[in-house]
């Protein structure tokens, strides 16, 4: 039991850095990112071939996977960076579905559809599953940790209330300045960075990675996570990721209680308890569990 | 190439299907200013309801289409009213990632009542047609009829009826056409009703050669979001004129790409089409 | 979803545990096992029937009174046919319901996801999933598959075609982890032969195949093989059939299965062939399937999860241990060697005591020391009429 808690736990620290690297792309830059499986991947397989086909540490993977990340993201949103919210969102959504394709069918590279197996985990072979499972949920939530509070400080630097502005100003947006722009494209490389990381972790964790698990569905979660959280908060990005999570393993003890007939129809049951409660969590609170909330001003700025 | 005239058929067939539910999704994007992910499941839907009408009522192809539509229509108003309508004044980003946990309900609503089996309609198979090298079967020339038929049908609504005309003045201008006593919220109604009511059309159209399951939704958004994008978001021509780019770009790839990158496409004329034009082929005029 | 025993059981074995020493007490919970199989996502189509045909057994099973007079407790998970899905719902049922045995598991990276966690906490896993990499993992005896694996299954096929003269082949299907390893397969045997062989990968999920199936036909191959799986199958069979292609076709039983039968109109299907390792059809336990399913044609994934459940029970029975160790150290006694032949769980138990040899419903079940089936005999059949009728064995 305390195996699976930790696990848990540690799967809700790895959504939790995915809707924090969503919100610093949309709360900073304004940009929606609905092709964030595919940085996810990015990060994903930038580590564990890190780690296998080079036979780096742990260490580097994870760098790897972030720089290679970020710097996708930077591309991406530099060629995008004239689309509004509602076309980025799905030239994003091509960009992951391409990013799974090519992990399929670039066998060379990737493995194909295979996947990577054995890929390590910090301290793995030295460790009993539930001491791993308490390693590897401590060192993601750490991870968290640091993410939260660097886009905390972001949020709150003068940098980070140009980028808010922007946001909310489209005709500013449209006329802002190349460094302006430029801030833009770097909040979301940033933001990328840190979906990499997010697949780093998955990676080491899990110690296997596929084309499969990149797949709409958990960015579809992580979206919700984040609009039932509070979008543009730190805060509510990590509670959303705890409770989403929380919805999805709940809805597992909670489903035999159901009577049903066969097993397709307790597994819609199931999802649709998913669906159903997050759309139940957006009416009651339309802004998120935790609407955002301008920074409030720095006491060195006060007189 | 001996292959190209007959991928250009090919291309030309699936994006006449496709155009039907990019139509869809783009009027309510019109209207409602958000994009609407629940269109996946309202394709599902669409092409259920028309196995239904198909398989266990005895009706032919055209009728049971007309169930897609109404079913699918239904079913669009009734959710749309209880999961997004009231969510729409808090953006359109809310409402979209509430329109994809609605996709999911509703996907596995449909899972619930007919299972994962896979179905099929109850249509006669013909064997192609050749003519000069370039074949096509009896059953796509029905489904390339009743999709322009559709498209004639939107077209003429949107023209001469009055609720066409005040659609249009809706989507070109909220504030202006609500002054003229246009009620946005009857307007938005009709919108989803006639919006989903075309995807779940579409959904049948496409599912016409494969075989149904819930899942049949999932695997057309992407071109059909792809297309709409191409066009222009909440243009309906362009919805129709990025459908035949899409469809035939896809086709079309054959000869140069592996197909196991198909979809590719899609996202490639995307970014080229929005590179040199951000707002797509037509622009986002309604009509 | 638990499946409970009827209550006349449950009150039988509680007296039995009240009177059994307190060591054995500690014991007498019900065994618990896992049905980890896909039943939302795109192995939906296989997954509920597969979870069914266990439970049916499970049922018998705890009918007759369990094993080690301790009732058999099932518990499902759906893997969503994603791994990272999948792999938290084997958490589950490894650290919450403490399954001896995790089975069913479909899409071969959602096996390869969750074995790292079932041979840590040893735990058996069963398998259907066909890459070959997966029996290559350092599992230490933690996985058995039932399906043989891809490369024996292409290598069957491929020199059936031959001996069917065939000199050109075709061989189209979606991305898979082996599609490489088919395709490689085949040239090979078509080389061997004198002959040409086409291949293309398509994208899966499509809802036509139109142009895929004009360029694969354009060398008019005496034989196409499918590779993908039932929604593709429905849709490349339509499609080939229109272009008026009159070769042959051949598919994997698994994806021209009962219910793309069902779906197709009998013209596109007459005169496909499909394979598959042979289920023992006169056997009992295939009987036993056809009537936990309540249908004629079992699909071969079906048969294989029955076989699943009944070699776990076996193992644990034999073993005297409910422990997923126990399984993995007494599958190969129960499943092979030169004991009783049985056909069936309830059967085996009944024999048990003396060797036996459990022989299931999709054939004779035994496994080499990497837990790959072997011995595995092939049945081909042609579809005539809209029903599959035997053609050859080998």
């Amino acid at each position: 039991m305390e195996s699976y808690l930790l696990a848990t736990l540690t799967f809700a620290g790895i959504y939790a850095l995915l809707a924090l690297g969503l919100n610093v792309i949309w709360g900073m830059a304004g940009m929606i990112n609905l092709g964030m499986a595919g940085f996810f991947a990015l990060g994903a397989y930038a580590s564990a071939l890190t780690t296998t086909a080079l036979g780096l540490p742990i260490a580097a993977g994870v760098a790897a996977a972030m720089a290679l990340a970020a710097l996708c993201g930077g591309a991406l949103s530099r060629l995008t960076l004239n689309l509004r919210g509602d076309y980025l969102a799905i030239v994003t959504l091509g960009f992951g579905e391409l990013i799974r394709l090519i992990a399929a069918n670039e066998i060379w590279l990737t493995n194909g559809s295979d996947g990577i197996p054995g890929i390590p985990g910090p301290m793995r072979a030295d460790l009993t599953p539930l001491q791993f499972n308490a390693l590897s949920c401590a060192l993601v939530l750490t991870a968290v940790a640091v993410v939260w509070v660097v886009a905390e400080r972001l949020r709150r630097s003068p940098y980070g209330r140009v980028l808010r502005a922007l946001r909310d100003d489209d005709v500013a947006a449209a006329v802002a300045g190349k460094s302006v722009r430029r801030f833009k494209v770097q909040a979301f490389a940033l933001g990328a960075g840190v979906l990499g990381l997010a697949g780093a972790a998955y990676a080491h964790f899990t110690s296997y990675i596929a084309p499969d698990i990149f797949r709409p569905l958990l960015t579809i979660y992580i979206f919700l996570a984040l609009t039932a959280g509070g979008t543009g908060n730190n805060a509510g990005a990590v509670l959303g990721a705890a409770l989403v999570i929380a919805i999805l393993e709940g809805s597992r003890f909670v489903e035999p209680m159901i009577p049903h007939l066969n097993g397709a129809q307790g597994a819609a049951l199931r999802e649709i308890l998913i669906g159903g409660t997050l759309i139940l969590v957006m009416r009651l609170r339309p802004q998120g569990i935790l609407a955002e909330r301008p920074p409030e001003p720095e006491r060195a700025a006060q007189p | 190439m001996d292959l190209l005239p007959q991928l250009l058929v090919n291309g030309i067939v699936q994006g006449t299907l496709l155009a039907i539910p990019a139509i869809g999704f783009t009027a309510i994007f019109a209207v409602l200013r958000f994009p609407n992910f629940a269109v996946a499941s309202h394709a599902t839907i669409g092409a259920f309801a028309g196995y239904a009408a198909n398989v266990w009522l005895g009706l032919p192809a055209a009728p049971a289409l007309v169930a897609a539509f109404l079913v699918a229509g239904l079913i669009g108003v009734l959710s749309d009213e209880v999961a997004l309508r009231p969510l729409r004044p808090h953006g359109a980003l809310t409402t979209a990632i509430a329109s994809i946990a609605l996709t999911i309900v509703l996907e596995n609503v449909v899972r619930l009542i007919f299972g994962n089996d896979l179905r099929g309609y109850d249509l006669p198979i013909v064997r192609d047609w050749r003519w000069l090298g370039v074949r096509i079967g009896p059953q796509q020339v029905q489904n390339l009829a009743m999709a322009l038929a559709i498209m004639a049908a939107v077209f003429a609504t949107l023209r001469y009826t009055r609720i066409g005309k005040a659609m249009r003045a809706v989507a070109d201008n909220p504030a202006l056409a609500e002054l003229k006593g246009i009620d946005p919220v009857t307007i938005g109604r009709i919108t989803v009703f006639a919006g989903m009511g075309l995807v779940g059309a579409g959904g049948m159209l496409l599912g016409l050669g494969t075989s149904i399951d819930p899942l049949t939704g999932f695997r057309f958004i992407l071109p059909i979001f792809a297309a709409a994008v191409v066009g222009g978001l909440g243009s309906i021509p362009g919805a129709a004129l990025g459908a035949m780019v899409v469809g035939i770009g896809e086709e079309l790839s054959l000869l140069v790409l592996s197909p196991a990158y198909k979809s590719a496409v899609g996202f490639v004329a995307i970014v080229l089409v929005l590179a040199f034009r951000p707002r797509g082929i037509l622009g986002e005029r309604a009509y | 979803m638990t499946y409970y025993m009827n209550r006349r059981l449950f009150l039988g074995t509680s007296a039995a545990a009240l009177a059994a020493p307190a060591i054995l007490r500690a014991q007498s919970g019900p065994i618990v096992l896992g049905t980890l199989t896909p039943l939302t996502g795109v192995g939906g189509t296989y997954g509920p029937a597969m979870r069914d045909a266990m439970l049916g057994v499970v049922s018998d099973v705890n009918a007759a009174g369990g094993v080690l007079g301790r009732e058999v407790r099932v518990v499902s998970e759906d893997t969503q046919t994603s791994p990272e899905a999948a792999v938290r719902a084997a958490r589950k049922l490894i650290d919450v319901d403490g399954v001896a045995a995790i089975m069913g598991t479909w899409a071969s990276s959602v096996t390869t996801a969750v074995a790292p966690l079932c041979w840590e906490s040893q735990t058996m896993l069963m398998c259907v999933s066909g890459a070959d990499s997966i029996t290559e993992l350092p599992h230490g005896g933690y996985i058995a598959r039932t399906q043989p694996n891809s490369k024996l299954q292409i290598r069957v096929a491929g020199e059936f075609m031959v001996e069917e003269s065939a000199t050109s082949m075709a061989w189209i299907g979606p991305q898979t982890p082996f599609a490489a390893s088919s395709i490689e397969i085949l040239e090979e045997i078509a080389a061997g032969a004198g002959g040409g062989m086409e291949s293309l990968i398509y994208e899966a999920d499509k809802s036509t195949y139109r142009s895929e199936v004009d360029q694969i036909l354009r060398g008019n191959p005496d034989f196409v093989m499918l590779g993908g799986y039932a929604a593709d199958s429905t849709v490349l069979l339509r499609d080939i059939w229109q272009a008026g292609y009159e070769g042959r076709i051949i598919g994997p039983a698994y994806a021209v299965n009962a219910s793309v039968v069902e779906t197709l109109p009998v013209e596109v299907l007459e005169g496909v062939f499909t394979w598959e390792g042979a289920p023992a059809v006169e056997s009992a336990a295939y009987a036993d399937v056809q009537r936990i399913l309540g249908v004629e044609d079992v699909d071969p994934y079906s048969a294989q999860t029955y076989d699943h459940m009944s070699l776990a029970i076996l193992a644990m029975a034999a073993a005297g241990e409910a422990t997923g160790a126990a399984i993995r150290d007494t599958l190969r006694t129960v499943s092979q060697g030169q004991g009783e032949v049985v056909e069936s769980a309830v059967a085996g138990l009944a024999a048990l005591g003396e060797a036996v040899d459990y022989q299931g419903a999709s054939g004779p079940c035994d496994f080499d020391e990497i837990g790959d089936i072997t011995g595995t005999q092939f049945v081909f059949k042609r579809i005539e009429g809209g029903a599959p009728s035997v053609y050859k064995r080998v």
